[in-house]
């Protein structure tokens, strides 16, 4: 523990996921719901950086950087996909969607 | 762990703060006589050699007022948004390089804060988290139309930060590197003009790229004539209508501490900073700055503001296709130039 | 190196401290406030991997653009409190919970009996340093190696603008489409070879300065009484 290792990434990369995974199963509301997912993407961003560092690779870098401009196009159409949605049901509780069930 | 170096950063980092807090002060006096100058009255004078102890007796004022917070107002970050606007204002002025190495009790110590490799880039980040001061200014106040105010002004800014960060990238091509030390330095090369030896200053070989930048900045920062979201006629003051005393101080001040690090940003990439005539020195720098200051007063005294479908039609329909189109001609020249075409 | 263990573990705190505010504040706006702080710390911890051009990109990206938008929608759709995370549902809460646990020890038992290693590559600080920095580096392997993915990306951002384009004004693309079809369609079965579709009723393009056509497309009405005026048709709509 007085070195830094890669393992200390990974535990931090685990605990963002699990905390976004816990919100995107736990809340209700939708925009919430999707600021999880951007943390759980994030999560992922840093394990594959630490896996650059550690391997003195750049491909985690890269890779790293394509998954943000990915989560960016993905945050655009999610967020207009939430807004024509509210419009439609005057709602943002995601409990309140069930169209495709019934 | 280099513990000196360490604390000569943080040291030269409190003296920069402490300029520009005064520098600040000063150019609100500067404002308001120089608006003066141009529509032919005269302008604070009365407090103190002309008017010089105005700003002191402004802050004094507003220090003085009575706090008032709204009772439909989010508590918590009704109280930080201002902060958040004005901490992060003189943030992109550490990686600004104020001069050449000086040595000082036997240890070379260089003039600027910081020097990362992504400077450039560096100072678009703090400008795009400077836009949080205003939407959750706008939400915190628990009124509809600072919300509203706070929304224009957010679309305003983030619009025009694309083409800020898009008009320099004819810059990083021509330099190959976005620290602003390795830009400084590309500049005082010679470029050779038709016969004429000038310094390469990127105002002479990338024109399109400042007059887009210059744009750009004015809006980012908010001021006239892009000032809609905050103009006095317009939703009483936007964003800030439910900040008083010293609050409304943060924002105001941190308005006028954005346009000088902008204005030393634009002197240091398009007008070659500290490099002069006779000797290389931070008096360049601030007169070149100086320069940037007194045009944005005099657009303020001058233009009337757009509305703000114009605005946004000016940033994405005009604006951004041509600094597009500065990038696309500058990648040409330059793979011309090296003989890879 | 023991400093750079103490600022890493103070950052880490902080990001893991801000996400779990994401996910308990019971205000949007207060979630959204504290994913900003856990974005900008893990941007710290990517300069702490040397990884400098990816904090600043998360910082200009993540926090600087996406984070805005979300806030945007909150603004615009949140309009009114919706009872949440503490005013039911406990069994979703505790099954949430627990499922989170039991991941995090699987994926601590994986990280700390971890026997698999990348081949090194061959990018050594003293590598990155010759090339001119972190994001030297990483321009030349991006756009040597990697062009397929950046043209891709590329497709990709286009397809969500354009996507983004739709659901926010999906009648523009409507209008757009059926004069697409009116001009480019051959009927077989008509005479003349064109559909006789409706023409879409354009709106009048305001002159510059002007918010309303001047007159327009309306006669002066005479109303005799207050009714009379107020049935008028709104502009845009034509008299039926």
């Amino acid at each position: 523990m007085s070195e830094l290792t890669t393992a200390h990434f990974l535990f931090l990369s685990a605990a963002l996921f699990i905390i976004g995974m816990v919100g995107v199963l736990t809340r209700r509301n939708v925009l919430i719901i999707f600021m999880c997912v951007e943390l759980m993407l994030n999560a992922v961003n840093v394990t594959f950086i630490g896996f650059a560092w550690e391997q003195n690779a750049l491909t985690g870098q890269i890779f790293a950087l394509f998954v943000i401009a990915v989560a960016a196009a993905e945050a655009v159409i999610g967020l207009g996909i939430v807004m024509a949605l509210s419009r439609r049901l005057d709602t943002v509780d995601i409990d309140e969607v069930r169209q495709l069930r019934e | 762990m280099d513990w000196e170096a360490l604390i000569v950063s943080y040291l030269l980092g409190f003296v920069l703060l402490n300029i520009l807090l005064v520098l600040m002060a000063y150019m609100t006096w500067f404002e308001r006589r120089l608006v003066a100058f141009f529509q032919d009255r005269i302008g604070p004078n009365r407090t103190g050699p002309f008017g010089l102890l105005q700003p002191i007796a402004d802050g004094v004022k507003l220090i003085s007022k009575e706090d008032i917070v709204p009772a439909n107002a989010d508590r918590l970050i009704f109280l930080v948004a201002p902060l958040l606007s004005f901490v992060l204002a003189p943030l992109g002025a550490l990686v600004v390089p104020f001069g050449d190495s000086i040595t000082l009790f036997g240890r070379q110590i260089d003039l600027y804060v910081i020097d990362i490799n992504v400077a450039a880039l560096y100072f678009l980040a703090v400008g795009s988290m400077g836009v949080y001061g205003i939407i959750l200014g706008g939400y915190a106040s628990g009124n509809r139309y600072s919300l509203l105010g706070a929304l224009r002004s957010t679309a305003q800014v983030i619009s025009y930060e694309l083409v800020l960060g898009l008009s320099l990238v004819g810059i990083f091509i021509l330099t190959g590197s976005l620290s602003l030390v390795e830009i400084l330095r590309a500049q005082q090369r010679t470029l050779i003009l038709g016969g004429l030896e000038l310094p390469n200053w990127f105002i002479l070989s990338q024109p399109l790229a400042f007059v887009l930048f210059l744009i750009a900045a004015v809006a980012e920062t908010n001021r006239a004539p892009f000032d809609l979201p905050e103009a006095e006629t317009e939703l009483i003051a936007g964003y800030f209508t439910e900040y008083s005393g010293f609050r409304f101080s943060f924002y105001f001040l941190a308005e006028y501490i954005n346009m000088i690090v902008v204005s030393l940003i634009a002197a240091t990439l398009f007008l070659g900073g500290i490099d002069g005539p006779f000797i290389d020195g931070v008096w360049w720098l601030v007169a070149k700055a100086f320069i940037f200051l007194f045009f944005y007063v005099w657009l303020r005294a001058t233009l009337p503001r757009f509305r703000y479908d114009q605005l946004m039609g000016l940033a994405w329909k005009v604006l951004l296709p041509l600094a597009l189109i500065n990038i696309g001609v500058t990648g040409l020249v330059r793979l011309w130039g090296i003989g890879a075409l | 190196m023991a400093i750079e263990v103490l600022i890493f573990y103070l950052l880490a705190g902080v990001a893991i401290a801000a996400a779990a505010g994401v996910v308990l504040a019971r205000n949007p706006v207060h979630s959204a406030v504290s994913l900003v702080l856990s974005f900008i710390n893990v941007a710290a911890i990517y300069v702490v991997l040397r990884a400098e051009f990816l904090a600043v990109a998360q910082i200009i990206v993540y926090t600087g653009a996406i984070i805005v938008l979300v806030l945007f929608v909150l603004m615009l759709v949140q309009q009114q409190d919706l009872p949440e995370f503490h005013g039911g549902r406990p069994l979703r809460r505790a099954v949430g919970f627990l499922l989170g646990l039991a991941l995090l020890a699987e994926v601590a038992a994986a990280i700390l009996t971890r026997s698999l290693r990348g081949a090194p590559g061959s990018w050594t600080p003293e590598a990155v340093a010759a090339v001119g920095g972190n994001i030297q580096a990483i321009g030349r392997e991006l756009y040597s190696a990697y062009m397929l993915p950046i043209q891709a990306t590329a497709l990709l951002l286009l397809a969500a603008t354009i996507g983004a384009l739709f659901l926010a004004r999906p009648e523009l693309i409507e209008e757009r489409l059926a004069v697409a079809r009116r001009l480019f369609t051959i009927s077989l079965a008509h005479p003349r070879g064109v559909d006789t579709l409706q023409p879409v009723a354009e709106l009048p393009a305001p002159q510059d300065g002007q918010l309303k056509p001047a007159g327009g497309d309306r006669s002066l009405v005479m109303a005799r009484t207050a009714e009379e005026f107020t049935e008028q048709p709104a502009w845009g709509e034509s008299r039926r």
